[in-house]
């Protein structure tokens, strides 16, 4: 019961739109927009510099719909944060687990893990591209480099987080070190290694959309460039609005996936596991024996 | 009951057997003696509680015979075999539940099944009839998380059980429990343990729960931890909360608190 290892009860405001409230927020939303189109439509704002929300709706419909020009960057985009999120967490925790379980490693590397880290890593784009060319290939390895920390970081810390109670318990019991490693600290070590992932993802699409900045041919990225150089600023925003969308579903995803795998932080997930199986158990008893219950209730001597 | 009439007659046939045995114990961290040349014997069946202070080497005897801490000299044997290390005829129970909190109730009462091996279906029914026993049938499934303190220790104290060994070592485990809760479990637990013919060691720092509890008390006083006296208790079983107001009993836990101020002056 650490209770040191609150680092996934934060679902909280950011998710939950509280339903007495859900009217506040689409009058404050509707609010905005209006202000802003407004603005715009007054010429108040420039709409160089801020396009109207409507004209940025009727860009989305234009590359989305009338061209179909979006979704082939959309998938580019997606595909460079996802495989740089798969490889740079996989990479990310397999060290984390490493340096965790033998000590010398952690002491040697981590001065370098330091030097790495106070690097602002997003000034190695330019010579990782020099490296691998051009492509989509570069961009993985950027976003792969990004992503790599939040998740050994955070794994790590989780691995040697062990409760001392629990270690000694499963001493007591005289388990092997494969049984205290596969039971004990990677179970403990999940609820931060979700919280690492979870900032990974977000710095994933970050390395994905510098590196299209910085040389690409195709990507999200390539196309806002492409539509600033055109001034063509209402199209850019549309790809800002995809962008925050991607950003959105890979919120969400990440959200689900924590939600079922570190199902122990999240009370309505542990009731329902309860409730499932009390009634399995239920439903087995009844097969089994059919008119008697199977566990006398209540039988205290 | 049938079972616990099987476990009086083995208890009488078994009375003389030495169960844990040490001579001249020993144990420093550093330059800090924490148990000084203790010996004693423990017979089956018997309730021992050890109490004293806090630093007087109560929890270090007793992890010393789980096996957890390594004694620093003289000899120690359970079921006449040489303590050296962990092992299965003992059990520990902690004073923190120690559950897993990813795993249910049920679950975390299989756990040292599950860690020697399959949990077969008469496992689980052993695990529910235990659960029953420290009274949470309905809890089976629950997570710990949603579960009070003592109803948390319960399940520690099936998981105990269910381990199945011999001689249980419980380590101050309700200690960290309101009174009113504390004096219902150990209440319970006097009764599982004179049920399960098991061979128990109780640590405290609660006189009075040292001997309502207990067939002996071990006194330990501080500085070097020294095990000062070995006091029998009389009073007959099942015992009942009446007892801590018999006129015998509060002369006891004077005679016992009496220890504790010699040894302070000696």
């Amino acid at each position: 019961m650490s209770s040191s290892a609150n680092t996934n009860e934060t679902r909280s405001w950011l998710w939950r739109v509280n339903p007495t409230h859900a009217a506040g927020h689409a009058g404050l939303l509707v609010g905005l927009l209006v202000l802003w189109e407004t603005g715009s439509r007054t010429g108040l704002l420039d709409s160089l510099i801020l396009p109207a929300p409507t004209a940025i709706l009727a860009a989305l419909w234009q590359i989305a719909v009338v061209d179909r020009l979006l979704w082939g960057h959309f998938g580019i985009t997606l595909y460079e944060a996802m495989a740089g999120f798969v490889i740079g967490s996989a990479i990310g925790i397999a060290l984390a687990i490493g340096a965790a379980l033998w000590e010398p490693f952690r002491r040697y590397s981590a001065p370098y893990v330091v030097g790495l880290q106070v690097t602002p890593r997003i000034a190695l784009a330019p010579i990782v591209i020099a490296w691998l060319g051009f492509g989509t290939t570069p961009n993985v390895a950027i976003a792969a480099l990004l992503c790599f920390f939040p998740p050994f970081l955070n794994t790590m810390t989780g691995l040697l987080d062990v409760d001392r109670d629990l270690q000694e318990m499963f001493r007591s019991l005289r388990a092997s070190k494969r049984q205290v490693f596969t039971q004990l600290m990677l179970p403990t070590a999940l609820p931060y290694m979700m919280a690492g992932l979870k900032t990974a993802m977000t710095m994933a699409l970050i390395g994905a959309i510098v590196g299209e900045f910085i040389s690409a041919s195709e990507g999200l990225g390539v196309l806002m460039h492409r539509f600033t150089f055109q001034l063509n600023m209402a199209a850019t925003f549309a790809v800002l609005v995809a962008l925050t969308l991607m950003g959105l579903l890979l919120f969400a995803l990440m959200e689900w996936v924590d939600n079922r795998i570190v199902f122990w932080r999240h009370d309505e997930r542990m009731q329902e596991i309860s409730r499932k199986r009390a009634a399995r158990e239920a439903g087995r008893a009844a097969t089994e024996t059919p008119g008697t219950a199977r566990v006398a209730p209540a039988g205290r001597t | 009951m049938q079972v616990s009439q099987d476990m009086t007659m083995a208890r009488a046939e078994a009375s003389a057997t030495t169960v844990v045995e040490a001579r001249g114990l020993d144990k420093s961290f550093g330059s800090v003696i924490a148990v000084d040349k203790a010996d004693f014997e423990i017979k089956r069946g018997e309730f021992i509680s050890i109490v004293g202070p806090s630093g007087c080497g109560k929890s270090t005897l007793l992890r010393m015979i789980a096996g957890l801490t390594p004694r620093s000299g003289g000899s120690l044997s359970v079921n006449g075999r040489e303590v050296t290390g962990p092992r299965g005829d003992v059990g520990v129970m902690f004073q923190k539940p120690t559950l897993l909190e990813w795993k249910t109730v049920i679950e975390n009462v299989l756990l040292p099944t599950a860690l020697k091996g399959r949990v077969s279906e008469a496992d689980r029914s052993k695990a529910q009839a235990l659960l029953n026993l420290v009274g949470l049938q309905d809890f089976a499934h629950a997570f710990p998380r949603h579960l009070s303190g003592g109803m948390q220790q319960r399940v520690a104290l099936a998981r105990l059980l269910k381990i199945g060994s011999d001689i249980l070592l419980l380590d101050e485990p309700f200690g960290a429990l309101d009174e009113f809760t504390r004096e219902h479990l150990n209440l319970e637990l006097s009764r599982i343990v004179s049920d399960a013919n098991v061979t128990s060691v109780f640590v405290t720092h609660n006189i009075s729960e040292a001997i309502f509890l207990a067939d002996k008390v071990f006194v330990m006083t501080p500085r070097p931890g020294r095990l000062a006296a070995v006091v029998d208790v009389p009073f007959p079983r099942p015992r009942d909360l009446s007892l801590l107001a018999n006129p015998d009993f509060v002369d006891l836990v004077a005679r016992v608190r009496d220890i504790f101020s010699k040894g302070e002056t000696a």
